[in-house]
């Protein structure tokens, strides 16, 4: 368990000395998993380093959270399928946009549609944001995972336009 | 090739039975699909956004009722991710168990996907000896656990039943018929011809293509990537029973039917392995309502491949943030990828070929792009029409 503590470590020393002040916190809670928080610009910076220098092919999906004035995302790679890297970056809901990492990793093009739908997130170079999951007929502008409204509301809402909720 | 008009052809929706009913366009020229565009979401259920506003107990039951086949990889999931939160572990025989479970699993959901592929390709004897073949394994989960489908043995802290020793000479003897019969399956497989006929060789999904796409499970292995979550990720006990990884270089439907084949041969294994070795203890540990502020990633390997559970708590009774991605939807940019080049009469067995839960995907209309005519075909109609047109090609 010690020998895989350091290779947590390892990957967050290099992330650290690539990305610089770009990394805001790096933390490895237990073996196999290494979370790190890093500034929104440096996303695709990040995510290239991630698979060109340290061969991350795998991304297991991506998060999305709103946490009020913010929406947090947590990029969820895996190293040779075992460690979990979870990059996370927050963008402020008055601009939400963040560029796509698709070309970089072609396995993330249905989670951040997901994300879209769900939250409202444009990721800027993706080559089709149209809806995956929501239905044709649910309200432009009504992100089900916000925290604004509760299960009961978003059903309400969503039945006064017309729509099946 | 050259027929000069590209057709449009909707495939789906209705498809219930997962957390992604899909629905598939394709463009077809002549009889051979050059693009394919996923639409998901019919039976979106809002889980996630569920489980919010649901007390971290009432969600173990939410997170079971994720999926019909594999509902125990879910609890698994989602019980180790609140454990782990808690800073609480679950006794060692309740690991034990969790294995045994969760492999019993393995083999009902992959008998079933073995019979449906069966299905798919016409071959109905062999569907209906692989379903009477899969009662055993049904049975002995209800013999566990008291229900076929929803087995309610996970819990937060450990297993809500136990396996005692007198339990044990009864699922060795479904075991041993199992592994007969699945052993025999292998067998039909590599020899008839309709099978290979209909399988070698189509849906290809090269290495290159299945890691870049960030393909899970069977399907990934099935395309010679060594990568299962229970050796690369070890849960519960899976660092301690002894397995295979099971790979094949074929590429095609007939690897990922080999590959689950011989999965099932080494879930039994594990199983005789894990009752030889259940530690004596508790099964459960008590553990508090409250969970402390914190986040998690949580990874199972469910039957259909890498399943991951994020949770985020806030300190209260109930979950800030919980996210949940099953295997299917990682396999689907993967499965569209092997769809291109393949003829119409190939889609139900390349689809089946992923194993997404296929039971209600029953309506299909062909659109001619020009005239915009339609014509609404049952997946019925499809499978005998594929069947018809692989007889006289």
């Amino acid at each position: 368990m010690k020998r895989q503590m350091s290779i947590e470590n390892e990957i967050i020393d290099k992330l650290k000395e690539a990305l610089r002040e770009k990394v805001l916190e790096a933390s490895s809670p237990r073996f196999r998993r290494v979370f790190v928080k890093i500034k929104n610009d440096a996303l695709r910076e990040a995510v290239a380093f991630l698979t060109d220098k340290l061969g991350v092919k795998h991304i297991s999906t991506i998060t999305g959270i709103d946490s009020g004035e913010e929406i947090e995302l947590i990029y969820h790679f895996a190293l040779q399928g075992a460690i979990s890297i979870s990059l996370r970056t927050i963008i402020p809901k008055n601009s939400l946009t963040i560029p796509s990492i698709v070309d970089l990793v072609p396995g993330a093009i249905l989670y951040e549609r997901e994300v879209h739908d769900m939250l409202g997130v444009i990721f800027e170079g993706h080559p089709d944001l149209s809806r995956l999951i929501l239905p044709e007929d649910w309200p432009e502008g009504l992100y089900p995972l916000r925290k604004e409204y509760s299960p009961e509301e978003l059903r309400k809402m969503v039945a006064e336009s017309g729509g099946e909720a | 090739m050259g027929y000069g008009s590209i057709v449009r052809v909707p495939f789906g929706p209705q498809h219930p039975a997962l957390k992604e009913p899909e629905h598939f366009t394709f463009e077809v020229e002549g009889d051979i699909i050059v693009d394919v565009k996923p639409r998901l979401g019919y039976n979106h259920r809002g889980i996630e956004k569920a489980m919010e506003v649901r007390t971290y107990i009432q969600n173990i039951y939410l997170a079971e009722r994720i999926c019909g086949i594999c509902s125990d990889a879910h609890t698994t999931c989602y019980c180790q991710a609140i454990e782990e939160l808690l800073g609480v572990e679950a006794p060692p025989r309740a690991n034990y168990i969790r294995v045994i479970i969760a492999e019993l699993e393995r083999i009902h959901s992959h008998l079933l996907w073995v019979g449906i592929a069966a299905h798919e390709i016409g071959f109905d004897t062999l569907f209906m000896h692989i379903w009477r073949d899969r009662e055993t394994v049904m049975d002995i989960l209800e013999f566990v656990s008291g229900n076929r489908v929803h087995y309610a043995m996970n819990t937060i802290g450990g297993v809500r039943r136990d396996i005692p020793s007198d339990m044990a000479p009864k699922i060795r003897k479904g075991l041993n018929f199992l592994e007969k019969r699945i052993k025999e399956l292998i067998k039909t497989v590599q020899v008839d011809p309709t099978i290979r006929e209909r399988t070698v060789n189509v849906g290809i999904l090269k290495p290159k293509d299945a890691v870049e796409l960030c393909d899970v499970g069977p399907t990934l292995r099935a395309s010679g990537i060594k990568n299962d979550v229970r050796r690369d990720d070890p849960y519960a006990a899976y660092g301690e029973v002894p397995f295979n990884v099971i790979t094949n270089d074929g590429c095609d439907v007939y690897a990922r039917i080999i590959v689950r084949c011989q999965e099932m041969l080494e879930s039994i294994n594990m199983i005789r392995y894990a009752l030889d070795n259940l530690p004596s203890g508790m099964t459960r540990v008590r553990v508090p309502m409250v969970v402390p502020a914190g986040e998690v990633v949580s990874r199972v390997e469910a039957p259909r491949g890498e399943l991951i559970h994020y949770a985020k708590s806030n300190g209260t009774s109930k979950p800030e943030r919980y996210k949940v991605r099953s295997p299917t939807l990682a396999n689907i940019p993967a499965l569209c990828k092997m769809l291109l080049g393949q003829h119409v009469a190939d889609i139900p067995i390349v689809l089946a070929g992923i194993d997404p839960c296929f039971a209600c995907m029953d309506r299909i209309a062909i659109i001619n792009s020009k005239t915009q005519e339609k014509k609404t075909i049952s997946f019925e109609e499809l499978r005998r029409y594929a069947q018809k047109w692989r007889k006289i090609h």
